[in-house]
């Protein structure tokens, strides 16, 4: 009697569709628990949604247009050339060290207030010192793979 | 005798140089101490066996203990293992006490570190046995107990629960690695992902984008106002260091550095469950955790003491059972057969002396570690005065480094932190909690493999709970966990100055 | 600390300069990139791929002057990073898992006689083992064939789809033609790691596990009633590359011992008149495009490597067996192997 009772819980995978096994019931669970969100939260939702639509087109709250998407769009490229230029330079990490001196320069450009002729040198320098250091060190010096 | 002869000055330069650059790589965001041992793998074949181990294990031990500089001073972990640091040191370091933060956590590494060490040289072999006791069933159900210190670490439970399934769901993504026993085949991705995403998402990538770029992006929409107003985030001020601080932390040290430790023997557990099941544990059981998250030391000091406390464990299985403890022990063993050293059960019988010299290195690594951080930290410290768009740029840089050669160069794993960078952002601001998800991340794929393979072995659910004494107890303990998460939630909620921001 | 620091450090920065300041001379007759890149159909630094791909490229590193690293990116970041080099800057070492990994129909692994060159053959791991606990009534592997033959079941713990698996099937093709319709009584169990398999054999949930003599030969030396003892009961091997090895084997069991679970001693037919045997071979790959004469030119390298004998000592030490077969004698012999083992396979399968 027992064991017919525990044989409710025999489960069997079959080995080619068991990649699927437990995406399923993560994906069960997560779609619950989205839904306990939304119905519990609903009246929270639109009001919510509104607003994140007006920060970011810029019509309310403190948001730094400017260096938010500069920063994503100098990412998105610092990324983008990289790859591209590693094709061009194989194997050296060439590509990191120029990329990486151009991105450190134009970030801190974007992100610093009052830029004074001091400030401007200090940035060049670290824009140049910095990336030249991890470069050696990194892949001179310890051989690690760099773009 | 034999032993005395290697005792050499290079012996001890090499475990400082190695603690040393382990501290470093560590240190930096986007470098880890698993990529410092990778890194000077092939140096140990000029050393030979004794001296490059004594190099591999100062990098080990100063890489986990480097991390928690950046986890304290800029709220980025520098290692997996270094996220529950962020939880109490950054909150510190806010308030002036960078270097009050850090100095806890070395003392707090340096405990871990030592404690683990002693186990592993008097119990290594007695632990082993006790290691192959747990089969799929019962590493299955650590890992659901690491997984249930969500609800006791998240501000908002639904939420947390929700992105720690997420963080599940996101790390499942790819194929079901016949490595790991699956059966090759892609999941939850269109076929035009597959090129890039075969492999799934990387952890390293996935947190430092989570928590560095994130960051980045946070301040960024601020416009990096915050410093003006504030005023910028001193080392002055604030209570200084003194060792009193550990009063009353014994039961804390001795319970992470434990728990590190066994999380570190236990192959494939994934070691970077060590500092979160021990940040939670006490957070559920100390008699007042009412200020951990808010920059209490008892929060570093779990934190720091369990991650340390992992170097010892994971070298239990490798050095009596042949078998990694974690990632940076795998590529130890390289290290070993590199030199046509066989590791196994045998392994310390047959090779006496350079187990006791590698006992002494790690001891040594140990306090090498302390002095070094010790009397460095003043000067380590002075990073978060560095202004921002100084910094920022170059932790940015960093990070490419590290994602780009954590898998020996993927150009894939630095989208990844871009991804998961603005992932990170969007979910701040949708009230998504990263810590559970990452948590959630790091834990999944071995829940997923544990779980499958339980059920294909066993073939009936049942065997979860009628597997072993050992199974047994670890239901007791999840019961426990949840029910302290649950208790502690309802208390803080009878008081009204608890709600969370 | 300092100045044994400031030495490593130095021999570095002299051996990093030199390397890119001859960098562009070997272009002479050998037009390779000074900057050359290895990727490895393996994700571990410990493992066997990592290990003789190191030292061969080393070596050939130094003979060609040219900077060379192995990167452990795993199978198919490797596949990928060898499509996407046309130029040459990028080569592949692998095993016989590039291939079988195709054979067993896993997914994304491309037929690489098709779509890469095959390169030259430039080791043997011999110790690809299947063993059993200490206590198994199974003495040797015609034992398990009569077993199953019987009606029982025998559980086998491997990884799927590779190196692994291989012998696995040839067992299973074993009790087909002894036996047919019974070879449905060996069972694969798919799992991961050597730690998993172990772990497999230890709880009892598995008869056989795939092991290696390197991983698993401690285990050999237990006494019979530790819960980890085992014992081997194949090496894959053939009887030739065993011979190759140092007399004094692996550990504690000499070359002799080790013969003794190689055939002819151990027989698992493949058909009337042979036993199944099969050495874990490692080779590169190249690029499509690849220009023949850099081909040649690695080729030439590793021959004079392999005359001068270094390389040899070096692999023996770590137990590999150095097995250098240039590029066209290479492919296809691999070709060959390839075949022989789709044929198994296929058997199994129809």
């Amino acid at each position: 009697m027992e064991s017919h009772w525990l044989s409710m819980f025999d489960v069997t995978i079959d080995f080619d569709q068991s990649h699927l096994f437990f995406p399923r019931i993560v994906t069960t669970i997560l779609v619950g628990l989205l839904l306990v969100i939304v119905v519990t939260r609903f009246r929270m939702i639109a009001p919510a949604i509104k607003r994140a639509g007006r920060v970011l087109v810029g019509s309310e709250g403190a948001f730094d247009h400017k260096r938010f998407f500069g920063t994503l769009a100098l990412t998105t490229a610092y990324f983008y050339l990289m790859g591209v230029l590693s094709d061009v330079f194989p194997n050296t990490g060439y590509s990191f060290l120029i990329m990486s001196v151009i991105f450190v320069f134009l970030l801190s450009l974007l992100y610093v207030d009052h830029l004074t002729r001091r400030l401007f040198v200090i940035l060049v320098l670290n824009a140049l010192i910095a990336p030249a250091l991890a470069w050696y060190v990194l892949a001179e010096l310890f051989r690690i793979t760099l773009p | 005798m034999d032993i005395l002869s290697h005792l050499t000055p290079m012996f001890f330069g090499l475990i400082a140089a190695g603690t040393l650059i382990g501290i470093i790589f560590g240190a930096i965001p986007g470098m880890t101490a698993t990529m410092a041992v990778a890194v000077c793998l092939p140096l140990t074949y000029a050393f030979g066996l004794e001296n490059g181990i004594a190099l591999l294990l100062g990098l080990y031990v100063g890489g986990i203990s480097g991390g928690m500089v950046p986890a304290v001073l800029i709220n980025i972990p520098g290692t997996p293992s270094s996220i529950t640091t962020t939880f109490d040191g950054y909150p510190m370091a806010k308030r002036g006490e960078g270097e009050r933060a850090l100095k806890i956590g070395i003392v707090a590494s340096v405990f871990g570190g030592l404690f683990s060490a002693a186990v592993l040289f008097f119990f290594a072999p007695v632990l082993a046995d006790f290691a192959i006791k747990f089969s799929y069933v019962e590493k299955f159900l650590i890992i659901l107990l690491a997984l249930t210190v969500i609800a006791s670490l998240c501000s908002n439970m639904l939420m947390g629960i929700f992105s720690g399934v997420l963080g599940v769901w996101l790390s499942l993504i790819g194929t079901y690695s016949i490595t790991e026993g699956g059966n090759g085949e892609p999941r939850l991705m269109f076929d035009f992902m597959q090129y890039y995403l075969v492999d799934g998402f990387s952890l390293l990538p996935v947190l430092i984008g989570l928590f560095g770029l994130t960051t980045v992006l946070l301040d960024a929409e601020k416009g990096f106002k915050d410093d003006a107003v504030q005023g910028k985030i001193s080392l002055k001020g604030g209570a200084k260091f003194r060792f009193n601080v550990f009063k009353g932390q014994l039961l804390n040290l001795v319970r992470s550095s434990g728990i590190g430790t066994l999380i570190g023997i236990l192959p494939g557990v994934g070691g970077s469950a060590a500092s979160v099941l021990a940040y939670s544990q006490e957070k559920n059981f100390s008699r007042d955790s009412s200020q951990m998250g808010k920059g209490a030391p008892q929060g570093i000091v779990s934190s720091e003491s369990s991650n340390n406390a992992l170097t010892g464990g994971a070298l239990v299985p490798l050095l009596s059972l042949g078998i990694p403890g974690d990632s940076t022990t795998a590529i130890l063993i390289g290290a070993f057969t590199l030199q046509g050293i066989q590791v196994g059960p045998l392994f310390i019988g047959n090779n006496l002396d350079t187990w006791y010299l590698m006992m002494i290195a790690l001891v040594a690594a140990n306090v090498l570690m302390f002095g070094i951080m010790y009397f460095a930290i003043r000067h380590i410290a002075k990073v978060i005065e560095v202004p921002k768009f100084i910094l920022y740029p170059l932790i940015i840089m960093m990070c490419v480094v590290g994602a780009y050669a954590i898998n020996y160069g993927i150009m894939f794993d630095v989208w990844t932190l871009l991804i998961f960078g603005v992932f990170g952002w969007v979910a701040h601001k949708v009230g998504l909690e990263t810590v559970p998800l990452i948590i959630g991340f790091i834990l999944g794929k071995s829940a997923e493999v544990y779980f499958v393979k339980s059920i294909e072995s066993y073939g009936n659910l049942t065997i979860f709970f009628t597997k072993s004494p050992i199974a047994a107890f670890l239901w007791v303990l999840i019961a426990v966990s949840v029910a302290f998460a649950i208790y502690l939630r309802v208390r803080n909620r009878r008081r009204p100055e608890e709600i969370e921001s | 600390m300092k100045p044994i620091w400031g030495k490593t450090c130095l021999a570095l920065v002299v051996s990093a300069a030199m390397g890119v300041g001859v960098s562009a001379q070997a272009a002479d007759d050998c037009p390779l990139p000074g900057n050359l890149r290895v990727v490895i159909g393996s994700t571990s630094t410990g493992g066997d791929t990592y290990q003789v791909s190191s030292m061969v490229v080393d070596q050939l590193a130094d003979k060609l002057d040219i900077n060379a690293k192995v990167d452990a990116v795993g199978v198919m970041p490797g596949f990928q990073a060898l499509q996407r080099s046309r130029h040459g800057n990028t080569i592949m070492i692998f095993h016989d898992g590039a291939y079988l990994g195709n054979l067993y129909g896993v997914n994304g692994y491309p037929n690489i006689f098709d779509q890469y060159v095959v390169g030259p053959t430039i080791a043997i791991n011999p110790g690809n083992a299947y063993l059993v606990p200490k206590g198994s009534p199974y003495e040797s592997m015609s034992d398990v064939i009569e077993a199953a033959g019987n009606g029982k079941q025998i559980r086998v713990a491997i990884q799927p789809g590779s190196v692994s698996e291989i012998g696995f099937s040839a067992l299973k093709n074993a009790v087909r033609l002894k036996y047919p319709g019974k070879e449905s009584n060996i069972v694969a169990v798919n799992t991961g790691s050597q730690a998993d398999k172990n772990q497999l054999l230890f709880d009892g949930a598995v008869d056989m596990i795939n092991g290696s003599v390197q991983a698993n030969e401690q285990y050999t030396q237990l006494p019979a009633d530790d819960q980890k003892a085992m014992r081997f009961v194949w090496l894959t091997a053939r009887e030739d590359t065993i011979q190759q090895t140092n007399e004094s084997g692996m550990g504690d069991t000499t070359r002799e011992q080790l013969l003794g679970y190689t055939t002819p001693n151990v027989s698992v037919p493949m058909d009337d008149s042979q036993d199944f045997t099969f050495d874990k071979e490692f080779f590169f790959l190249y690029n499509k495009d690849m220009d023949p004469a850099a081909i040649d030119c690695i080729d030439n390298a590793l021959s004079d490597i392999y005359d001068q004998g270094e390389i040899q000592e070096q692999l023996k030490k770590a137990f590999f067996v150095p097995d250098f077969k240039p590029s066209k004698e290479a492919s296809s012999y691999l070709k060959e192997k390839n075949d022989q083992n789709q044929t198994i396979i296929n058997d199994l399968e129809g």
